[in-house]
């Protein structure tokens, strides 16, 4: 079931009237009941199906029994056992049913919910977290329904006291909720699907176009993919508000990302603090990598040999984030090994553009700089994800190649764009829509939009809210005659 | 959350509702088919006497502005493109809401096709649920008409389909449709021109019945309950056409079986030499509708047929059919001009392009 659909949206109103109408100390039972509900409408294609619902039961009940193991026993070797058994279990179930490419079918959100029980798994194991007692809570906490369809990965420290506390009917958190969903809902029906309209031209048939045309494709995918991700995160979060439990954030203002480790920080928050916290910094505290600057030492002296270290492990660290993508290599290199080609040479050059920015009087905090920087990393990522579109890696190295193969005006050729349904109008929407989406990220840095908008007349309020409203459901590209594409997160391992 | 707080969510709900409901209505696709539906809604309460309802041997073989103008009687077609005939009962019931007619006439061609055919193709029940007033009916038409339960939401908020058509929503005769009331100047009437000759054969004489799919049979009867309920009087017509012999067959059976409910039928194809029918001038399609030249035809002899056998009163010169004079009065001219054109085509030899209606 999509949740920009109408059945999931009947589905949700009717949740939410049932929700704050039963006691509080029942309403996690409800979400539970909600969740699995979900997991049982969607349909199989969707990773949805009653049967679906036992793996993640299967998964919960691994971690479940590991965390209560590693709870009571006192033993390091019978808590370590217990930690690597549910682990194997679970990225074994992971692998078997997402990357093996058996034939089996997968549950709806099978990466998000093994990333967010192992979180919790390893904070008990390292006791930085408490452990639940409760099989049943413990199920919410894996599958509770907003976030099977792109996450965020929980933490279950952050989430414990939301989901099982109870709410009180509050007002202002449903409108808030609701208006959040609505921004969602405009990223990806309005913005996102017309984005999509030219990437996939571009990309599906990048032998017809040269330079402009290609980096026009290109730069319409990377909006495409981040209206679309956003987009979603937006409808998540803001439907997990109005049931009064509170989501982590997982995009912070991306675009406005000076350098590629910042752009990693507000992108995919939650994903980069899970492989951070669970993968990056265990990976250091191993004995080979506490070991490898000892032995580098000699060669490249000790500062270079700690950096040195640290590369190695952002190396595993970037091919993990690239593989959990896709696990190809148009995925690893795309949303990988290429971010940390760029971080490490970031780095690494760092001193000579000091210097060159001495050399030239540029300051590092002048707004034209900044605004350099910024389109500089955008044009990155642009590249990068340029490779993660592409079918293959060659397919992606000639689109690159062909980028610099003249001045390619092809797109802008008289019919192109109206043939796939933008006309100069449609055109206008996109640009007014981007702009309006900018504005309110950008305000976002600030202050809560929705609070300022709070702050204004009723009148003006719902002007402002029926306006968007409507924007939405006229411009918004869905319907029966508009096969709206999944959320493109959703299809990826992470 | 405060009382406030709970009227301040309905009112605002009831604000999304108001505004949904009339883009919708602006919005949903325009031509003839949306003129004739928002001309019955603008049409004064309790004026029309005659309600016509079926598929399209009805829009432009019978002409509402000529049967008023002869003889008075103010008559709307309630006529879609293959219409089913599911969707009899509920225009009929709409009609109701804000009319009181004393006769409904129903059009039968649709009851020889079996259903199932026409459901698939979205355009001809939408035809009929898209050109509704949002209402209980109109979910009870839904209902009826589409039996794919997942799709039924797209049809009752019919802007997930209409939304597309935003372009249109500035244009002033779109706007005009905001309450899906907007006068219909030659009240439901699709002035057909165009020439295509067919070959006619003569199934008269065939006594032998078919019966129609079952589904077909069971609308028909739970249409006669529903006529019977409601106390009308109902003639059931068929159209002249070049129809095929199964067809004859199946015309034969329903006229048994509706003439033992009680109700009369005119086959107008029993008719054709009364009427002056010419096959070689009078369709547009090459046998299925008719043009101007054999609507002017049919339309006198169902006015005919109405006057002598009810009692129909004569509006013409009572107030409240102001309008009605000015169609008559445009549909002359309209009429003219189309039947000039189409006589000079039959001149010319000048034959209609194949239609696939």
């Amino acid at each position: 079931m999509s949740i920009t659909s109408f059945p999931f949206l009947c589905l949700f109103a009717v949740s939410l009237v049932l929700y704050y109408a039963v006691p509080k100390r029942a309403q996690w039972v409800f979400l539970l009941l909600l969740s699995a509900g979900f997991f049982a409408a969607s349909d199989e294609v969707s990773g949805g199906g009653w049967y679906l619902f036992l793996y993640p039961l299967a998964a919960v009940a691994a971690v479940y029994i590991a965390a209560i193991l590693i709870d009571r026993t006192a033993e390091q070797k019978k808590k370590r056992a217990a930690l690597v058994c549910a682990v194997v279990f679970c990225v074994g179930l992971l692998c078997t049913l997402k990357f093996f490419r058996l034939g089996l079918l997968a549950p709806m959100g099978i990466s998000f919910y093994t990333l967010t029980l192992l979180g919790y798994l390893f904070d008990v194991y390292y006791e930085i977290g408490p452990v639940q007692k409760n099989y049943a809570r413990l199920v919410l906490f894996g599958c509770y329904f907003p976030t099977m369809v792109s996450g965020p990965i929980l933490k279950y420290g952050e989430m414990e006291k939301q989901l099982y506390q109870g709410q009180r009917l509050d007002y202002k958190r449903i409108t808030f909720g609701m208006q959040r969903m609505l921004m969602g809902f405009f990223k990806k029906l309005v913005i996102s699907e017309r984005m999509a309209l030219v990437a996939n031209e571009v990309f599906n048939h990048y032998d017809s176009y040269r330079g402009l045309s290609v980096w026009v494709g290109a730069v319409a995918f990377t909006f495409q993919l981040y209206t679309d991700f956003d987009g979603c995160m937006d409808i998540v979060l803001g439907l997990s508000e109005c049931f009064g439990i509170r989501l982590p954030e997982n995009f912070n203002a991306p675009f406005l990302s000076r350098s590629i480790s910042e752009y990693w920080r507000r992108w995919h928050i939650s994903l980069g603090n899970w492989l951070k916290d669970y993968l990056f910094y265990p990976l250091l505290r191993t004995r080979f990598f506490m070991e490898l600057p000892k032995k580098l030492k000699g060669r490249l002296g000790k500062k270079m040999a700690k950096r040195v270290t640290t590369f190695a492990a952002m190396f595993i660290l970037w091919f993990a984030i690239g593989y959990w993508h896709g696990g190809t290599w148009n995925f690893i290199i795309g949303s990988g090994l290429l971010h940390w080609f760029y971080i490490v040479s970031g780095e690494l050059l760092e001193p000579q553009f000091a210097k060159w920015r001495a050399f030239f009087g540029i300051r590092a905090k002048a707004r034209g700089f900044v605004f350099f920087q910024r389109l500089r990393t955008f044009a990155l990522v642009t590249l990068g994800l340029v490779f993660f579109r592409s079918a293959t890696v060659p397919d992606a190295v000639r689109m690159i190649a062909r980028g610099f193969s003249g001045l390619g005006l092809e797109l802008f050729a008289p019919g192109v764009l109206s043939g796939l349904g933008m006309d100069w109008i449609e055109c206008v929407i996109v640009l007014v829509s981007l702009l309006f989406s900018s504005w309110v990220t950008i305000r976002g840095q600030k202050e809560d939009v929705r609070e300022r908008l709070a702050q204004r007349p009723l009148l003006v309020r719902w002007a402002v809210l029926y306006a968007l409203l409507f924007y939405v459901i006229l411009l918004g590209k869905y319907g029966p005659d508009f096969s709206a594409s999944e959320f493109i997160y959703q299809n990826f391992k992470v | 959350m405060t009382k406030k707080e709970a009227a301040k969510a309905a009112v605002f709900l009831a604000g999304f509702i108001f505004i949904l409901i009339t883009v919708t209505y602006i919005v949903r696709t325009n031509g003839d088919v949306k003129d004739r539906f928002t001309g019955f809604y603008a049409e004064k309460k309790d004026t029309i006497d005659v309600i016509l309802a079926g598929s399209s041997p009805v829009y432009p073989y019978y002409s509402a502005p000529k049967l008023y103008g002869e003889r008075g009687i103010a008559a709307y077609p309630l006529s879609t493109n293959n219409q089913r005939p599911k969707a009899i009962k509920y225009l009929l019931r709409e009609a109701l809401k804000t009319q009181d007619p004393s006769l409904f006439v129903i059009e039968l061609r649709m009851f020889t096709m079996p259903d199932e055919e026409w459901e698939d193709t979205m355009v001809f029940t939408r035809g009929v649920t898209d050109n509704l007033k949002y209402s209980l009916n109109r979910v009870d038409a839904i209902n009826a008409l589409v039996s794919d339960k997942s799709q039924r939401y797209t049809y009752y908020f019919d802007i997930f389909k209409y939304h597309s058509n935003w372009k249109t929503m500035f244009l002033p005769s779109q706007l005009a449709c905001w309450r899906y009331e907007k006068a219909d100047p030659l009240k439901g009437l699709q002035i057909k021109e165009g020439v295509g000759p067919a070959d006619w054969t003569d199934y008269s004489g065939l006594t032998q019945e078919k019966e129609p799919t079952a589904e077909q049979a069971e609308v028909l009867s739970d249409l006669l309950a529903y006529i019977g309920e409601t106390g009308k009087d109902a003639l059931f017509i068929v159209s002249p056409y070049a129809m095929e012999e199964d067809a004859r067959l199946q015309f034969n059976w329903l006229i048994r079986r509706i003439e033992e409910a009680g109700y009369p039928v005119l086959d107008f194809n029993l008719h054709l030499e009364e009427i002056g029918l010419d096959f070689s001038t009078d369709f547009y399609d090459y046998g299925s509708h008719v043009n101007v030249l054999g609507e002017a035809k049919c339309t006198a002899f169902l006015e005919t047929y109405l006057t002598e056998h009810y009692s129909l009163p004569d509006r013409r010169g009572q107030e409240g059919y102001e309008s009605w004079d000015e169609a008559w009065e445009l549909y002359q001219t309209r009429q003219a001009e189309a039947e000039e054109r189409c006589l000079r085509d039959i001149e010319e030899e000048n034959w209609a392009p194949e239609v696939i209606d």
